[in-house]
């Protein structure tokens, strides 16, 4: 017995650090610690090609192949050569193998018929989500870079005054603000590499050497491409916000907004499209109204088809074009009817036809009572050339401004998405001080027939 | 006399009809590949980059997709025919009266689904429905065509099917007139 017990001993000496050394190895492999993700073979639905992108990107770009790894396309076999692979006379296509260091990887691993792009445009997608790019290129969004083309006052903004006209500099505004939303046309080096003025950028109307106009990563970023992120309101947000269309400060102001911070984290957010109702939600967020097929309504990626009113412009009207680049873009009267359709889904007709009332009284209010005098007094004043040429430095220009770009739109949007902060503190009290304002220097400049100092 | 003379004349007609129908069918045949397609200059690149493409026979299996399985529609027989002459004939006219060097070849494959038909993908890929459910991605990409969710074209999606670089070959081959 003694003895025995000896040996128990004896052996348990050298077991104890054994088992504490797994356990310890256990603990630091975790879940998205991108340092332990080094090796991944994967022999299932990926062709041979994909096969090896992903072997040797698993150790250069950690963070892509593990957004990946988690995202539908690996599960239904659908990897990086899938998407980035052109034709050699592509304009983007670049050898794979002259792309590489040749002393640090493995040349041989793709072949050298193999050509890559960097950029991934909306054609791509669309030869599998060709319904969803159809959808989107008949949207609002379509023109996102599109319709600041032939804006010059826009485009005098950024390089003149905000770019100060400095003769390589004046566009840093533009690179790091207006494309990162709006998007760009994107140019290409003499080796078919975008260049640094247009890329990277995130923006939604990037229009791609082969023309195709869009940017689906936009909402779905890379490499996850995921629809529960494109349904949360972050993925609007990244965009919509701020002093001149604050809508995710409007949602967040608004009940459903409410809901969704107290109540989202226990949402089912991966449902398949079409079938995402309430249940999966106790309430809506920018997607589900619209974008998702809720009850009767069938799933779109054209973000204007439930709208009534144009909400950004100078003056608010209803929607009534199928020109894709017309701001009027739409058909409201029917757009109204599916987004109350929407609104049924969770509230009886009575609060659905209310809160359009309202809505639409505050929009109707600011065109009448803002935004026609004001432009009647700025036509005025321009007429009898007593406006200054920059207008960046006239009160009265800045307040104009402000009055349809800023306040106006918070009033607007505020009232139509139920965010009542936007639309009364942040909407119509500024307006009434912009609109008195207004009056101020023009009946002032009227008087003395000179721009006051 | 005159019975002799009919069952003569019906039999003169139907050789007639039969070497006639021969004769078509030959010369339908022998028009509808690269051999006959790219004797004119225009085509010269069309056809390097069909020669190196899987539809051109670049494949294990020895088998190739001649010019007008892809480029006339196999809807009925009658549009077939058709549209052969027609394309046919604007082609010989176009190669003796065209300038040559000025037509835009990159901004006509923008046009590609005016060139290539449907049909003829699917007379050759029969069970191109029933294939697709096989491989998970195929079946995903495939779905909204074989619903009719989607006015996409075969060569929409697939661009570059059946001349591989086809970019590259008309930058590099002259096809103007000697």
């Amino acid at each position: 017995m003694r003895v025995s017990g000896r040996i128990l001993l004896f052996v348990s000496f050298f077991l104890v650090p054994l088992t504490a050394n797994s356990a310890e190895e256990e603990r630091t492999e975790s879940v998205g610690d991108l340092s332990q993700a080094r090796s991944i073979v994967i022999d299932r639905a990926l062709t041979e090609q994909g096969k090896k992108c992903v072997s040797c990107h698993v150790d250069l770009n950690p963070g892509i192949i593990n957004g990946w790894k988690q995202s539908r396309h690996a599960h239904v076999g659908v990897s990086c050569i899938d998407c980035h692979q052109v034709e050699k006379g592509s304009p983007t296509a670049m050898s794979h193998e002259d792309l590489i260091d040749k002393d640090k990887h493995d040349a041989s691993m793709i072949d050298k018929d193999v050509f890559v792009s960097v950029l991934v445009p909306p054609t791509v997608c669309g030869r599998c989500h060709s319904v969803e790019k159809e959808q989107f290129e008949n949207s609002g969004h379509f023109r996102a870079y599109r319709q600041i083309i032939p804006k010059d006052s826009l485009h005098a903004l950024v390089h003149r005054y905000e770019g100060q006209d400095h003769p390589e500099l004046s566009n840093a505004s533009n690179e790091t603000g207006c494309m990162q939303c709006h998007g760009t046309k994107i140019e290409l080096d003499e080796k078919g590499r975008p260049t640094p003025e247009t890329w990277p950028n995130a923006g939604m109307g990037n229009i791609y050497p082969d023309d195709s106009t869009g940017n689906c990563s936009t909402c779905h970023t890379r490499h996850k491409f995921s629809i529960a992120e494109a349904r949360r309101p972050a993925a609007c947000a990244s965009c919509h916000l701020g002093p001149d269309h604050p809508n995710i400060e409007i949602f967040e102001n608004s009940k459903h907004g409410h809901i969704y911070q107290a109540e989202g984290e226990s949402w089912n957010w991966d449902t398949a499209p079409d079938a995402w109702e309430p249940g999966d939600y106790t309430g809506p967020t920018c997607a589900t109204c619209h974008m998702t097929g809720i009850g009767e309504l069938k799933t779109t990626h054209n973000i204007t088809e439930r709208l009534y009113w144009n909400l950004w412009a100078k003056e608010s009207k209803v929607r009534n074009s199928t020109d894709v680049l017309s701001p009027l873009l739409g058909n409201g009267k029917e757009g109204r009817k599916l987004m109350k359709q929407v609104c049924l889904s969770c509230h009886s007709k009575l609060h659905t036809d209310g809160f359009f009332a309202q809505g639409d009284k505050a929009v109707m209010l600011y065109n009448v009572a803002y935004w026609a005098p004001a432009k009647k007094m700025h036509d005025d004043l321009k007429q009898k050339g007593l406006l200054k040429e920059n207008p960046w430095s006239d009160e009265f220009q800045i307040t104009f401004y402000h009055l349809w770009h800023h306040e106006g739109r918070r009033a607007r949007q505020g009232a139509m998405m139920g965010g009542p902060d936007y639309a009364h503190w942040h909407g119509f009290f500024e307006l009434q001080q912009d609109i008195y304002r207004l009056k101020d220097i023009y009946n002032k400049r009227l008087a003395s027939g000179k721009i006051e100092d | 006399m005159s019975l002799v003379r009919l069952i003569v004349g019906v039999g003169l007609v139907g050789v007639f009809v039969a070497v006639s129908w021969v004769a078509v069918a030959a010369m339908v045949k022998q028009t509808g590949g690269e051999e006959f397609c790219a004797s004119c200059h225009t085509m010269k690149p069309m056809a390097a980059a069909y020669r190196d493409d899987v539809h051109g026979g670049k494949n294990t299996w020895g088998i190739r997709a001649e010019c007008v399985d892809c480029h006339l529609p196999h809807n009925n027989p009658v549009n077939y025919l058709y549209r052969k002459a027609v394309t046919g004939m604007h082609d010989v006219w176009a190669e003796f009266t065209y300038d040559l060097d000025s037509i835009d070849w990159e901004a006509m494959r923008e046009r590609r689904e005016h060139y290539v038909y449907d049909s003829g993908c699917l007379h050759c890929h029969t069970k191109l429905e029933a294939a697709s459910e096989i491989n998970n991605k195929t079946f995903v990409a495939h779905k909204p065509y074989f619903l009719g969710a989607t006015k996409e074209q075969c060569a929409s999606c697939h661009k570059y099917v059946g001349h591989k670089n086809l970019g590259e070959k008309l930058s590099s081959i002259q096809v103007g007139k000697e």
